[in-house]
């Protein structure tokens, strides 16, 4: 997988390529707008990180560009301006995802994941699993090493959020935001409630825990040998 | 003052002396015309009142009493002022009073005109004669069978009263010009000198000069309305200022606290740090002192965003009673760690139309608020009730509670009070819930006694957002 990256600013660049790099893609960066669009138009790449303020060529006009040329490459849009009306005019100009800057790379990361199995139309899965754990997302049951897990509704839906980015570190606001649906900084430890509860029915009889914490950054699905 | 002629006390003292010259010289005009015809009337009275003494004469006394009383009235008079003329039937002089002061007066016969007049409407006519100042006022009348009598009398005296008018009215005029315009600009500096102090204070406001006000004495008029308008605007211009200047202070204050906090532990990870262990954990201390700041800021934004107006949010219908259970869910693990007992009791489907992510923020602050202040094993309570015209979210706790000297100030900016600085929070989260409130047309209140616990209710209108 091939991700083309048009940021001028040098330390976010790199925070960014090291990050895609480890995660295992292929990734270009270009420091000018012109150039950028040069390369979008003439490489080939599966996804696009756009910042809005370049040098020689704005962010916007390569969109315009790019999507009367080239339509089909997803674009992810960076940028520090974050009202409503910025997302929403950075869309209408064929964006197809819009990332206030500042982010973490687990978000980032977790949105052009999610932009490529669009590209890709993967077919969703009807179960996920994870080492012996495992998830039937039709009949919403759980199962870890041959026993059944109940959980509560939000329970599932967390777990499941871990399970598909197994591997991946994922934030608090990124399980704020998708598996509550909630837009604001809870303010007290409502997410570690949660986690901590989880654990409790998934990991505390077992002998492997799976869900860990990264501090300062969040939860992540591993088994022992990852 | 008023050096230009392009001022506003230059176009009224203008105006001014136009309607006051425009006035006088109607009044003039009126008594002018009234006077001169009054004047004109009473001699054509006198006039008709000599014919009808002289039919009297001729009547009662035959011709020889006309013409001795001829003689006798033109002289009685002056010569010069009047004459009498007696002609006959055919139109021939039969005696005439002394002409000899009314030179070009030679009509020795009648015109057919004067000739045909009847007893009853004796004929006026006004002639001017070559020999004479003034225009002569001349009746011709039948005062017996076949006599006819005409009288002239010279208009002088009442043209010298006219003439005399005209000059005392041609003198008030030119006295008048400067006089009104004096006055006028009297008036004018009167009525502008307000506007140009006015005018003053706002340069030295815009200079700077924030406790400038204006000194207007005036008895309620528009120009006093105007000062006190200026003063009240300059009195909210120096308390926003003073606001934002507390509020900028707050925000340095708050992000200086972090970045002293980050640029701490980064010297000291640099100058001690041995291990990659201790390089992550300073990483990690330093990532969520950036979290905070990055809260701090968007919370501050999306607050200006919210306060600028119900019509930049996007307004869609919203179940209430399901926005708040679902977020009472999603705090309940936290109550439970405390051990606090979260009562929930909802009106069902309260419908209303707003901001869902705002909404879900002020609920979720006000439950956060809770959640934070009340001791373990305490009590929360969270009601909604609908009454027709509004909703009312009440989340009452069993915390620390209030002081009241702080109540007032809880819902500011940055406002902290002293028991809550040591807890989590950057003091925008009661401003902010307070904040989306009134963008959708509601408040926030408190109640709280020290010790007891708070009570914060949210009054929500049900229309006109649920239309």
């Amino acid at each position: 997988m091939r991700i083309l990256l048009i940021e001028d600013d040098q330390i976010i660049a790199n925070f960014i390529q090291k990050g895609m790099k480890e995660a295992g893609f292929t990734i270009d960066h270009f420091d000018d707008g012109s150039i950028g669009l040069h390369a979008a138009l003439t490489g080939n790449y599966d996804v696009g990180i756009l910042d809005l303020m370049l040098p020689h060529m704005d962010g916007l006009s390569i969109l315009d560009r790019l999507r009367v040329e080239k339509k089909n490459l997803p674009i992810i849009i960076l940028s520090a301006k974050r009202s409503v009306d910025d997302r929403i005019n950075g869309l209408r100009h064929g964006g197809d995802d819009y990332l206030i800057k500042p982010f973490s790379f687990s978000e980032l990361l977790a949105r052009v994941e999610s932009l490529l199995r669009r590209a890709q139309h993967v077919v969703e899965p009807t179960s996920l699993s994870f080492q012996d754990l495992s998830l039937d997302l039709l009949a919403r049951t759980i199962v870890r090493d041959g026993i059944k897990i109940d959980l509560q509704p939000k329970e599932f839906a967390l777990l499941e959020y871990l399970i598909r980015n197994a591997g991946h570190v994922v934030s608090k606001t990124m399980i704020m935001e998708r598996v509550w649906d909630y837009n604001f900084d809870p303010g007290t430890n409502v997410v570690e409630a949660r986690i901590s509860k989880l654990r409790d029915k998934v990991d505390k009889d077992f002998a492997t825990p799976l869900i860990h914490t990264v501090r300062g950054l969040g939860y992540v699905l591993k088994g022992k040998d990852d | 003052m008023i050096k230009l002629p392009n001022t506003l006390g230059f176009r009224l003292t203008l105006w001014y002396a136009t309607a006051f010259l425009v006035c006088l010289v109607a009044a003039f005009l009126a008594l002018y015309l009234s006077l001169n015809s009054i004047l004109n009337s009473r001699m054509d009275d006198d006039l008709r009142e000599d014919i009808t003494e002289f039919q009297d004469w001729f009547t009662e006394e035959g011709l020889e009493k006309v013409t001795y009383e001829i003689e006798r009235e033109a002289a009685s008079s002056n010569e010069s002022e009047i004459f009498l003329r007696l002609y006959d039937g055919r139109g021939n002089l039969v005696v005439a009073s002394d002409l000899s002061d009314w030179e070009g007066l030679d009509l020795a016969t009648l015109s057919p005109q004067q000739m045909d007049i009847s007893l009853s409407h004796p004929i006026f006519e006004t002639i001017k004669l070559s020999g004479q100042d003034y225009p002569v006022r001349i009746i011709s009348g039948v005062i017996g069978p076949h006599t006819i009598l005409q009288v002239g009398e010279t208009l002088e005296k009442k043209e010298e009263i006219m003439e005399l008018l005209l000059k005392v009215f041609a003198g008030m005029f030119f006295l008048g010009i400067p006089l009104a315009s004096g006055i006028g600009w009297l008036i004018a500096r009167t009525a502008v000198k307000g506007i140009e102090e006015v005018s003053r204070a706002v340069k030295d406001l815009e200079m700077g000069q924030l406790d400038r006000r204006v000194t207007v004495r005036g008895q309620g008029d528009e120009i006093q309305t105007l000062a006190d308008s200026f003063n009240t605007m300059a009195a909210r211009i120096k308390s926003l200022i003073h606001e934002m200047r507390e509020m900028t202070d707050n925000i340095a204050h708050d992000l200086r606290s972090p970045l002293g906090r980050i640029r701490a532990m980064s010297e000291v990870a640099l100058a001690e740090s041995e291990s990659t262990k201790d390089y992550k954990r300073t990483a990690a201390d330093i990532l969520k002192e950036c979290d905070r700041l990055i809260h701090l800021i968007n919370t501050t934004l999306d607050m200006a965003e919210v306060e600028a107006g119900v019509t930049h949010t996007i307004k869609e219908p919203i179940n209430f009673s399901k926005l708040i259970a679902d977020l009472c869910e999603f705090y309940e693990p936290v109550a439970g760690e405390k051990h606090i007992a979260l009562t929930v009791t909802l009106e069902p489907n309260c419908q209303l139309s707003g901001d869902k992510q705002n909404l879900q923020r002020m609920v979720a602050n006000l439950l956060d608020n809770a959640m934070k202040y009340t001791s373990p094993e305490g009590q929360i309570r969270v009601e909604l009730t609908r009454s027709p015209q509004e909703f009312h979210l009440t989340i009452a706790d069993t915390g620390v509670g209030i002081p009241l000297s702080d109540q007032q100030r809880v819902f500011d900016r940055f406002f902290r009070c002293d028991h809550s600085r040591a807890q989590d929070g950057c003091g925008l989260g009661l401003s902010f819930a307070r904040s989306v409130a009134r963008a959708h047309g509601g408040d926030i209140f408190v109640e709280s006694e020290s010790s007891q616990g708070s009570i914060f209710t949210s009054i929500l209108p049900v229309t006109p957002s649920t239309q």
